[in-house]
């Protein structure tokens, strides 16, 4: 009896661990936790058709939030263990170091130029004249706000200017109302707006360019300003108190949950009119509005910061480049269509508006073709990974209040200067 | 009759495995570390020597690691002259209290020890939020709103906040030591010292706490070296920031090497690191072996 009750837990033991064997595990990495939701839930989807048109294979996942996925990223390569494929970003800071280092897959160009890209994208994924990346987004900057939250504390009309901005923080916070949030712990979106402010005040988008380029100094009057305002903005009680601490998922939540009246970030939160974590009142009042201008500033209401970030890239040391390929492929013409109906994200591709389209998703049509000028990528993505260290650091520093505008410059313009010479 | 711990190939096999694990998990590691740290290595790609330009740099013109090393100096003492103390007084008070109080108030004050530091980073950061946090409520209930702060990000408390966190994250240890020790002391010494007119601090000042200067000295090393690599708490929950304030050197050699691709820099503060905490620990035995011959 004993025995064969052995045999028996034998066999079935043998049969579990048989399951599955012979099928190819497919190792994918990306940023997007939330699985059940948004973009989250039509990469499962996507998933889902690649696995039954490709019965022999299986995706095993690996999804951290942005930051720490980043870093994971590096540390992969560091360890020659990256995942087939995974979602990366264009940008020199990013994707280039990959790409010299081998570890990215060129990709025919050819293949992916007819699935309808917007005019750009794919030349951010091209290195030596290769296309190393497929563009999932286009990305550009924007204030999220919440329409019951402006009502609630007496505000009727958009802030058109800086001032008029950081003149609401009062208005909200006597209603107990945080007027705005962002990542200010991972220091990005500061750099962003940094770069924002240095357009609108001198109407040249290239200026930071020019800057790592060295044609122009980062301690040059403009970015003084920019800096400056920069630094207004955030220690002016606009933010949440805890700006330097408070990471992407706080910030997001604390306006999502209705704490906070706007939210500063870019144009893939546009699955925040669909996103089923926050209330339908919520939902119903989220709203987008441009960038205000500077007073005095060259800029123009319809220069839009905007560029094509996030991609999907297949590693050159999988033993599954072809599917990797393959899953591009599949991911390059299904994702605009699926992300467009779901109301996830902005997708880099040409997509129809549709009768459901949210009224967030209207108003982010809306700004995107009423964009007179785009910038392309920040200063941040454009010089090496400890430049973008750096001025990051500088960013938190300034926005706490620990440095002045001129040393910001200095900083970042010293950083400039040894990227420069790498 | 000879044992089989008298036969040298014995304990060789015996002890080979041990050192296999110490020899590939820490030596070999380090001296790829210790490579690294002459290079200008992104962490991939082409490894570029650069002799002692990465130590140059370091020490001549890295305003962040003297902070680092500063904050991380601070921690050190915060632990040795504030968590020391408070656990040890603490582990007295519960050696003199009945069994099953003693039992209960250990495993309370054991509790920060167990928790995962994700779940204690988390904790405090909610804890200590401004716009939700229980602290600053419980400050305005009690008429004390003005002194109600962004505890983590004001540049003023951020540093004195993240300690506190630490010391009382590892508290819990250092009264587990404390209190093991004490169960030890025999009970014979300390009555000789009342019968020859000792009051309990004497007694505790002259007899126990010589009694467990190995315990003491154990203790301080453990904390000397947990100051030197703390890390999880301080990345979950500033990061190092506002700015560089509350920026220790095991965060900001993670943040060169994974953050800013500077890993052959990254390895250079790993280094030093390193170094910094095998003298410190052989000068803390040393103070700590020399004390009683000196009494």
């Amino acid at each position: 009896m004993h025995r064969t009750t052995v045999l028996a837990s034998g066999l079935v033991l043998s049969s579990v661990l048989s399951f599955g064997a012979g099928k190819i595990d497919l190792k994918m990495g990306d940023n997007l936790s939330d699985r059940t939701n948004g973009w989250g839930a039509i990469v499962e989807t996507i998933n889902g058709e690649f696995k039954e048109a490709n019965p022999g294979v299986n995706m095993v996942t690996e999804s951290y939030p942005d930051q720490p996925y980043q870093q994971k990223i590096k540390i992969y390569a560091t360890a020659k263990q990256l995942p087939d494929i995974f979602k990366y970003w264009s940008f020199s800071t990013l994707l280039k170091p990959l790409v010299d280092g081998k570890f990215v897959l060129p990709l025919n160009r050819a293949d992916f130029e007819k699935l309808g890209y917007m005019p750009g994208a794919l030349d951010a994924n091209t290195y030596n004249g290769k296309l190393y990346g497929i563009p999932v987004s286009a990305d550009f900057w924007v204030i999220y706000y919440n329409k019951k939250l402006f009502k609630e504390a007496g505000v009727t009309r958009l802030p058109a200017t800086l001032e008029e901005l950081i003149g609401l923080a009062p208005q909200f916070k006597a209603k107990g109302i945080i007027p705005m949030t962002t990542d200010g712990k991972d220091a990005w979106p500061m750099a962003i707006t940094f770069d924002q402010l240095a357009w609108r005040i001198s109407g040249d988008a290239t200026l930071p360019r020019k800057a790592l380029e060295r044609k122009i100094k980062f301690t040059d009057p403009v970015f003084v300003r920019a800096a400056a305002e920069l630094k207004k903005l955030a220690t002016s009680g606009l933010f949440q108190e805890d700006l330097d601490v408070s990471d992407y998922g706080a910030a997001r939540n604390l306006f999502g949950q209705e704490k906070a009246a706007m939210f500063l970030m870019g144009s893939w939160e546009l699955g925040l009119g669909t996103d089923n974590s926050f209330s339908d009142d919520f939902r119903a009042n989220v709203d987008a509005f441009k960038f205000p201008l500077v007073a005095g500033g060259k800029g123009k209401v319809n220069d839009l910061f905007a560029w094509f970030g996030g991609n999907y890239v297949v590693s050159a040391t999988s033993k599954h480049t072809d599917l990797g390929v393959k899953y591009l492929t599949l991911y390059a013409k299904r994702f605009p269509q699926l992300a467009w109906e779901k109301q996830a994200a902005f997708p880099a591709q040409k997509v129809e508006a549709l009768p459901n389209d949210t009224p967030l998703t209207k108003t982010l049509l809306r700004i995107a073709a009423e964009a007179k000028a785009t910038s392309g990528t920040g200063s941040l993505d454009l010089s090496t990974p400890a430049f973008k260290n750096d001025l990051e650091n500088a960013c938190r520093e300034l926005c706490s209040g620990l440095i002045t505008p001129e040393e910001f410059t200095r900083k970042v313009d010293a950083s400039a200067e040894k990227a420069a010479k790498q | 009759m000879r044992g089989p711990f008298q036969n040298r190939s014995v304990v060789a096999t015996l002890v080979l495995p041990g050192i296999a694990v110490m020899v590939f998990a820490m030596l070999v590691p380090l001296g790829f570390s210790l490579y690294y740290s002459f290079t200008d290595w992104a962490g991939f790609g082409d490894v570029h020597p650069v002799g002692w330009e990465n130590y140059k740099a370091i020490f001549t013109q890295d305003p962040v690691f003297w902070r680092a090393l500063w904050n991380t100096l601070l921690l050190m003492l915060a632990t040795v002259f504030i968590q020391n103390p408070v656990a040890f007084a603490l582990a007295a008070l519960l050696a003199h209290v009945s069994a099953r109080f003693s039992r209960i108030l250990r495993t309370i004050y054991f509790i920060p020890a167990v928790l995962s530091l994700v779940i204690v980073a988390k904790l405090w950061v909610s804890i200590l939020n401004p716009t939700y946090g229980i602290l600053n409520k419980l400050l305005a209930l009690v008429g004390l709103k003005s002194l109600a702060v962004s505890w983590l990000s004001n540049p003023h408390t951020a540093l004195a906040a993240v300690i506190f966190i630490i010391v009382w994250q590892g508290f819990g240890w250092a009264l587990l030591f404390y209190y093991a020790g004490l169960m030890t002391v025999p009970r014979e010494i300390e009555e000789a010292a009342r019968v020859d007119g000792a009051n309990w601090f004497q007694t505790y000042l002259l007899v126990v706490i010589p009694y467990l200067l190995p315990v003491i000295s154990a203790v301080v090393v453990i904390d000397v070296i947990s100051s030197m690599k703390q890390m999880e708490l301080i990345f979950l929950s500033t990061g190092g920031g506002p700015g560089h304030l509350t920026q220790f050197v095991s965060v900001y050699l993670y943040q060169k090497a994974f953050v800013a691709g500077e890993y052959g820099y990254g390895n250079a503060l790993s280094v030093i690191l390193v170094v910094l905490s095998v003298g410190l620990t052989l000068i803390i035995q040393r103070v700590m072996r020399s004390a009683p011959d000196e009494s």
